[in-house]
């Protein structure tokens, strides 16, 4: 059985049927789990499996909802995967389990409006302090086009 | 929290200011930082919706200007994973030459620059003449000093010949020396050492609590390194050794960069004595299968991370970017807040934020708060430079 | 020319301001004050302080968080004021064009009297820019 496989098993064997999808790539382990487990798993992939780096927390927009990707890189890397609807993004922080994932929490929720419940500093981080609270640019109904005042004279 | 009133000065706070640093401070000593990196925020995941993969390379490379070799490559090898066609040999390993060299001009700009911060300004003008020679190679090779896109999704742009291969080990030659002889300025200048041995300290622990990356985890004592832990190119053929160091300090960032100087100049030249023979790029359809990808690349700063989604058309439906000056910022709060015996002083700002090497301006303002006086303002990391050196570094 | 524009045409004072860019122009600035490019000798001084400032170089599409910094930049520069657009990206939004959070070149916020190309621009370029520029500033007055 190849590390990856291996990797695999072991979060099979603790979660069971709660991993509802999985892929397994060339150094990359995905799992898709709900979004009340998505903080189970790495939690136990931080306290248990001595897992330390966060690479990033990815946000799409999807059919379903929005999909939220944290992708763990100590040793084998695996990407733990979850949807949480767009009427009601909220999905629990992990920056108490690792503190450096406060910045990429507050660029999804800058760019796709997802609240991370717990997360210390939720504040605005990568948009500008007068754009407006409820426009989240990186979800397809935004047009990329802007009115944003030119000079006089200019053509 | 106590109230304040904040002074109005010439620049209202509630303006949406540029401002990159907001530190909280207690007379000359900072206890507490936060970031406001909106200036930057130019909207390129949107955009990048909005073009064809191949359109979308210009793009990309212009996210760094510094690192934009890693950022090519990294887009490129993260496309091609949704092709089922293998990339040829010849153009793996001329990859990974323009990447090593472009890293190459990349630590020579930053040593210019830490130099340049610690006083040393004829450092600066050495390491930058030097860096001409790398500049003048990069143009050689793939017809522009700085944003090369020599890395195509298929291979790479143009081809080696034999003339530029030596033009090419010639200069390393000329590298390797000088590189020497800044590591051994660096090793036994006194200045250097009290400018920079202590300042900026990242413990291992804070290190990777706050997921730092490149060589400021690596001073810290952390070998990590994606060139070593998940090849890419044709890393896996080119031996290197992964160089930390640990004292943790602005003084270890400066070693671990000089060292690793001398690594890309013997990985460039194993690559060239390896060279395989064959084409230099494969064509690919405008379309790619639909599906994921994802890549970690090692840019100059440290892992850079790409990320896309595809429904099968010309377009990505996602693509996402994570640079590293942005992981490393949870490391610079850390390094820039006192706490017990480890004091960080106003004057040290500018040195420990550079020492990360980050991608952004140094017309970068820093926003400064005193809650216990009632006070805030405004300098520029050019004035706290100059306000240290006159020993003004109160307002 | 009149004895003042000479003066002014032979040390010019210039300050850089960067708007958002990807620092490609900004460093290709930088390197014109290394050894080879030398634009000292052409008596350019790179100040940081606008006040004192004939001319302003800008690089980088203006972003939204920026406009407002670029406007007061210009307006607290003292006449006679030169503003020099670096870049592709300063003269029209180069790669960016179309980005939500981005306008569309520096003159789309305040008046430009002179535009270098280049993405990034050349060394050379900036010289020959700023020559042609201190050739104009010499022949007012």
């Amino acid at each position: 059985m190849s590390v990856e496989e291996e990797t695999f098993r072991e979060l099979k064997d603790v979660f069971g049927d709660r991993i509802l999808d999985f892929k397994i790539q060339k150094m990359r382990v995905y799992v898709k789990v709900p979004s009340d487990t998505y903080r189970e798993v790495i939690r136990y992939l931080v306290l248990l499996k001595g897992i330390y780096h966060l690479e990033t927390i990815t946000g799409t927009e999807v059919k379903d909802g929005i999909e939220i990707m944290a992708h763990l890189g100590t040793g084998m890397p695996i990407s733990i995967r979850t949807t949480v609807s767009s009427e009601d993004p909220r999905i629990a922080s992990i920056c108490d389990l690792i503190p450096g994932a406060e910045f990429y929490e507050r660029e999804i929720h800058d760019l796709l409006g997802v609240v991370f419940e717990g997360n210390p500093n939720l504040k605005r981080f990568i948009l500008s302090g007068d754009w407006p609270e409820d426009v989240h640019p990186l979800k397809k109904s935004f047009e990329s086009k802007h009115n944003l005042p030119l000079r006089e004279g200019f053509d | 929290m106590s109230t304040f009133d904040i002074p109005i000065g010439p620049m209202h706070p509630a303006l949406p200011e540029p401002l990159l640093l907001k530190l909280e401070v207690e007379g000359e000593t900072v206890v507490g930082v936060d970031f406001d990196v909106s200036y930057m925020h130019r909207g390129i995941e949107k955009l990048l919706e909005a073009k064809t993969y191949f359109q979308g390379l210009p793009l990309v490379e212009r996210i760094c200007g510094i690192c934009n070799a890693a950022h090519g490559l990294c887009y490129t090898l993260n496309v091609e994973k949704l092709y089922d066609k293998e990339i040829p040999a010849r153009a793996q390993y001329l990859r990974l030459v323009v990447e090593e060299l472009s890293r190459i001009h990349s630590h020579l700009l930053w040593l210019g620059v830490a130099a340049f911060e610690i006083g040393f300004n004829t450092m600066f003008m050495y390491t930058w003449r030097d860096r001409e020679a790398v500049m003048d190679m990069l143009e050689s090779i793939t017809g522009n000093r700085i944003t090369t896109e020599y890395s195509q999704i298929g291979g790479v742009r143009r081809d080696m010949p034999s003339n530029l291969v030596d033009r090419l080990l010639k200069t390393m030659d000329v590298v390797e020396e000088r590189t020497k002889y800044y590591t051994k300025v660096a090793l036994t200048e006194r200045t250097i050492a009290k400018r920079t041995q202590g300042v900026g300290y990242l413990s291992p622990e804070e290190a990777k609590a706050t997921c730092a990356v490149g060589p400021v985890l690596r001073a810290s004592g952390v070998k990590n390194d994606i060139r070593a832990d998940d090849p890419y190119a044709a890393h896996a053929d080119v031996p290197f050794n992964v160089i930390t160091y640990d004292s943790c300090d602005v003084f270890a960032r400066i070693i671990v960069r000089a060292q690793e100087l001398l690594e890309c100049v013997s990985m460039i030249r194993t690559a060239l004595r390896h060279l395989p023979e064959g084409p230099f790029r494969v064509k690919l359809p405008m379309k790619p299968n639909a599906g994921e990808a994802l890549t970690r690349v090692e840019a100059p700063r440290g892992e850079l991370f790409h990320y896309t989604l595809s429904d099968g058309g010309m377009k990505p439906y996602r693509y996402k970017v994570r640079t590293p000056t942005l992981a490393n910022l949870g490391a610079l709060r850390a390094m820039l807040t006192s706490k017990g015996r480890y004091v960080v002083n106003i004057g040290d700002v500018p040195i420990s934020y550079g020492s990360i090497d980050p991608c952004i301006c140094c017309t970068a303002r820093v926003y400064f708060v005193d809650s216990r006086k009632g006070r805030s303002w405004v300098w520029t990391l050019d004035e706290i430079r100059e306000r240290s050196r006159r020993g003004e570094l109160l307002p | 020319m009149g004895i003042v524009g000479w003066a002014r045409s032979k040390s010019p004072w210039i300050a850089h301001f960067c708007t958002g860019s990807c620092n490609a122009c900004d460093i290709e600035i930088l390197a014109c004050l290394t050894p080879r490019y030398d634009i000292e000798r052409f008596g350019a001084v790179l100040k940081g302080s606008i006040r004192h400032a004939d001319v302003l170089l800008v690089t980088g599409p203006v972003t939204r968080q920026v406009r407002d910094r670029l406007l007061r930049v210009y307006e607290q520069m003292p006449e006679p004021k030169y503003v020099v657009a670096v870049g592709t990206c300063a003269t029209s939004g180069g790669v960016y064009r179309g980005a939500y959070n981005v306008y569309p070149g520096v003159d789309s916020v305040i008046p430009v009297t002179a535009y270098i190309s280049g993405c990034p621009v050349k060394p050379e370029n900036i010289i020959n820019g700023l020559s042609f520029l201190l050739k104009k500033i010499g022949e007012s007055k």
